[in-house]
C-alpha cells in the first residue's frame, strides 16, 4: 500500500521534472500512517504537501499540470473529488450566500443541471446568466447529499461561441410523504396541504408555518430569497426539489431558490397520528384560563393586543397550556375550551362572570390551576409540533390494577 | 428564534434516597448552567415532583414570610423552604392545614454543615393540596422509576456510572426501602 503511493508520488512529481528518491517519500508515508496512525489518503496529501514545499513548486502548477482532465457531460457526474472538463451553459446565477464565494447558480448541459460554485479566492471571471461556457479543471463536489461542481483556483474558463441547450430535468429527486422525512439535508418532492401560516419572525423569510399529507404535519421554512409564490391557507402544492433540515431537534422543511411550487387542484387530506400521555399536570403556562382572541386571525391577545392586527376588541376564550410530566419526560398540551369546561367544570361563562365580579381575568388562571396541578391524567390526541392537541383527558386511578404486586415481585425475586 | 431550550423532566425519589444524596453539580461554568443533584441510583434532578403528607410547618422568617414544612412520605421526610422567592407556594404552604396530603413541584437544593454534612431541601415552584389517590399512585409511581434506575445502575449511562463512583451504592438497601414502602399501601 505504502509502496504503490510513494509510487505514484514519485510519478506524479517526475512529471514536472523532479527526482525523489522512492525511498525518502516511502519512510515519510510510513511515519505517518505506521506511528502516527494518519489515514492513508491524509498521509498521501501531506507528503505531497512537503514535497511541494521542499521543491517549492507552486500548487496550481502542479496540479494543473497532472495530465488532462476528462471531459464529461453533467450526468457523467457520479462521483465527488474528481476533476473535470465540461462545457455548459449557466442557466441561473444566485444570490450569493457567503462572502467566500464569488457566484453560485446552475449550469447545465443537454443531460441535465447542476449546481456551481465559483470561489472568490479563484479570481476567475464573470459568468453571466444563458451564456454557453467550457470549465476546465473544475472539481466535483458533493452538497447536502447533491452533486456539485466547484471552480477554484486552478479552473479556467472559456466563453464558447455554441449555444449549448440545457435539458430542463436536474436529476429527479424523491418523492415521499411527511412521516418519511427521517433524515436532514434531503432533497425531496412533496404533495401537501398548507396547515397552517405562521407570523414569520425574520425578514429573510417569506412564510413560516405547517404542511402537511395524510401521514403527518411538519414546519416548512420559504426563504425570502427564493422568490417563490405565496402560500395559502388550506391549499394543496406540490413541493419540487425542497430540502429537508432540523431545527431544534425537529424536522423541517426548507424552500429555496432551486425549489418548484405549484398549486394542485387535489385537497390532500391532513391525517395526524393520535397520541396519548400519561403523567402529572406539573405546571400550567401563562396565556391559559380565560383568555381574549383576536376577532380578526384568532391569535391570544397578549395585553389586549394581536400579533398581526395591533390592539383589538377582543372574544374570550378559555383554554389551558399544560405541561404534563411522567418524571421520564415531558409532554406539552393543549386543551382547548369544550375540554377545558370538561376538565374543570367552570364554563366561559362562570369564567366571565368570576373575572367580572373580581375585576381580574386571573381568578380563573388561579382556581384552574388550584383545581389540576399536581394530579395525574391521561391525555389523548393528534400531536402537533411539540404540543397534543388534547380531545380526551381524564383522571388517571390510584393505582394500576395489579401494579403493586408486580412490583413487589420484582423486587423479591 | 426561540433559543433551545427543553425543560427539565421532573423526577421522582423517595425521601430516604433524596435524604441520601450529596453531590450537587453544573454541566458547565455558564452561570445560568442548570444546578444538578445526583442520587445513589442515579436520578440527575433539577427538577422533582413529591407528594407526601405535610406534618408541620412553621413560619421561621424574621421579616418577610419563610415557611419550613415537613414534608412525609413512606420512607422519611422532605424538608421544604418556601419564602418570598416563591410566592404561590409560600401562600399556599401558608394557608393549608397540617397534615394534609399536598403535591410540590420544585427544585433541589444542597446545604453544606461546618461538619461537612449535606443537608438536602426542596424549594417549591408550586404546592397542592392533593387527595389520597394522588398520594398512592405517586408512591407506586416512584417505585417504579426507582426500580428502573436501579436495574439501569450498572450500565455505562453517564449519570449511573457518577452514580456508582461517588455512592459505591448499595442497592440492597434501597431495595428493602421500596419493599417497605410498598407493603405499607393498602
Amino acid at each position: 500500500m505504502i509502496k504503490e503511493t510513494a509510487k505514484h508520488i514519485e510519478e506524479r512529481f517526475s512529471q514536472v521534472g523532479i527526482t525523489i528518491p522512492t525511498s525518502e517519500i516511502e519512510s515519510r508515508l510510513e511515519k505517518l500512517v505506521n506511528e502516527f496512525k494518519v489515514p492513508a489518503e491524509e498521509a498521501h496529501r501531506s507528503v505531497v504537501n512537503y514535497f511541494l514545499k521542499e521543491y517549492n513548486i507552486p500548487r496550481g502548477d502542479f496540479f494543473t499540470q497532472q495530465g488532462e482532465a476528462p471531459t464529461v457531460k453533467v450526468s457523467d457526474i457520479t462521483t465527488e473529488g474528481k476533476w473535470i472538463n465540461i462545457s455548459a451553459k449557466v442557466a441561473q446565477l444566485w444570490d450569493n450566500s457567503h462572502e467566500s464565494i464569488d457566484q453560485v447558480g446552475l449550469i447545465g448541459d443537454e443531460t441535465g443541471i447542476i449546481k456551481f460554485n465559483k470561489w472568490a479566492k479563484a479570481e476567475l471571471p464573470p459568468l453571466e446568466e444563458g451564456k454557453s461556457y467550457q470549465f476546465k479543471n473544475v472539481v466535483t463536489d458533493r452538497f447536502q447529499e447533491r452533486f456539485q461542481i466547484n471552480f477554484n483556483r486552478t479552473s479556467q474558463i472559456e466563453e464558447i461561441q455554441e449555444d449549448i441547450e440545457v435539458s430542463a430535468q436536474q436529476s429527479e429527486a424523491p418523492t415521499v410523504k411527511v412521516s418519511d422525512i427521517t433524515t436532514e439535508g434531503k432533497w425531496i418532492n412533496i404533495s401537501a396541504k398548507v396547515a397552517q401560516l405562521w407570523d414569520n419572525s425574520h425578514e429573510s423569510i417569506d412564510q413560516v408555518g405547517l404542511i402537511g399529507d395524510e401521514t403527518g404535519i411538519i414546519k416548512f421554512n420559504k426563504w425570502a430569497k427564493a422568490e417563490l409564490p405565496p402560500l395559502e391557507e388550506g391549499k394543496s402544492y406540490q413541493f419540487k426539489n425542497v430540502v429537508t433540515d432540523s431545527y431544534q431537534e425537529r424536522f423541517q422543511i426548507n424552500f429555496n431558490k432551486t425549489s418548484l411550487i405549484e398549486e394542485i387542484q387535489e385537497d390532500i387530506e391532513i391525517g395526524t397520528q393520535e397520541v396519548e400521555f400519561s403523567g402529572v399536570m406539573v405546571d400550567i403556562q401563562a396565556g391559559s384560563g380565560l383568555i381574549k382572541r383576536c376577532p380578526e386571525c384568532n391569535r391570544a391577545l397578549i395585553k389586549g393586543v394581536c400579533g398581526e392586527h395591533g390592539k383589538v376588541e377582543g372574544t374570550y376564550d378559555l383554554r389551558i397550556k399544560a405541561v404534563i410530566d411522567d418524571g421520564v419526560s415531558v409532554q406539552d398540551a393543549l386543551v382547548n375550551r369544550e375540554v377545558t369546561e370538561q376538565l374543570t367544570s367552570i364554563t366561559l361563562d362562570d369564567a366571565k362572570q368570576m373575572a367580572t365580579k373580581e375585576l381580574d381575568q386571573e381568578v380563573v388562571l388561579v382556581k384552574i390551576k388550584e383545581g389540576l396541578l399536581g394530579r395525574y391524567y391521561s391525555i389523548k390526541g393528534p400531536k402537533l409540533d411539540r404540543y397534543i392537541l388534547v380531545e380526551n383527558v381524564s383522571r388517571l386511578p390510584p393505582m394500576e390494577a395489579g401494579q403493586l404486586d408486580a412490583l413487589l415481585a420484582e423486587l423479591e425475586a | 428564534m426561540a433559543s433551545q431550550y427543553s425543560r427539565e423532566v421532573a423526577h421522582r425519589v423517595f425521601a430516604q434516597e433524596f435524604r441520601d444524596s450529596d453531590l450537587s453539580f453544573k454541566d458547565s461554568n455558564d452561570q445560568y448552567s442548570p444546578q444538578y443533584l445526583l442520587t445513589p441510583t442515579g436520578a440527575k434532578i433539577n427538577r422533582m415532583f413529591i407528594v407526601g403528607t405535610l406534618t408541620e410547618k412553621e413560619d421561621i422568617g424574621t421579616d418577610a414570610e419563610y415557611w419550613r414544612a415537613r414534608v412525609v412520605d413512606p420512607t422519611g421526610a422532605f424538608i421544604i423552604y418556601a419564602g418570598q422567592y416563591q410566592p404561590e407556594a409560600a401562600r399556599a404552604i401558608a394557608e393549608v392545614e397540617a397534615p394534609a396530603y399536598i403535591a410540590i413541584v420544585g427544585k433541589p437544593s444542597t446545604f453544606q454543615t461546618e461538619d461537612g454534612n449535606v443537608l438536602t431541601s426542596v424549594r417549591p415552584e408550586s404546592v397542592h393540596v392533593v387527595d389520597e389517590a394522588t398520594r398512592e399512585r405517586w408512591v407506586a409511581e416512584t417505585a417504579q422509576r426507582t426500580i428502573e434506575r436501579m436495574n439501569n445502575l450498572n450500565s455505562n449511562d453517564p449519570d449511573a456510572t457518577k452514580a456508582r463512583e461517588h455512592y459505591n451504592t448499595d442497592v440492597s438497601v434501597y431495595k428493602q426501602m421500596l419493599i417497605d414502602a410498598l407493603k405499607e399501601q393498602p
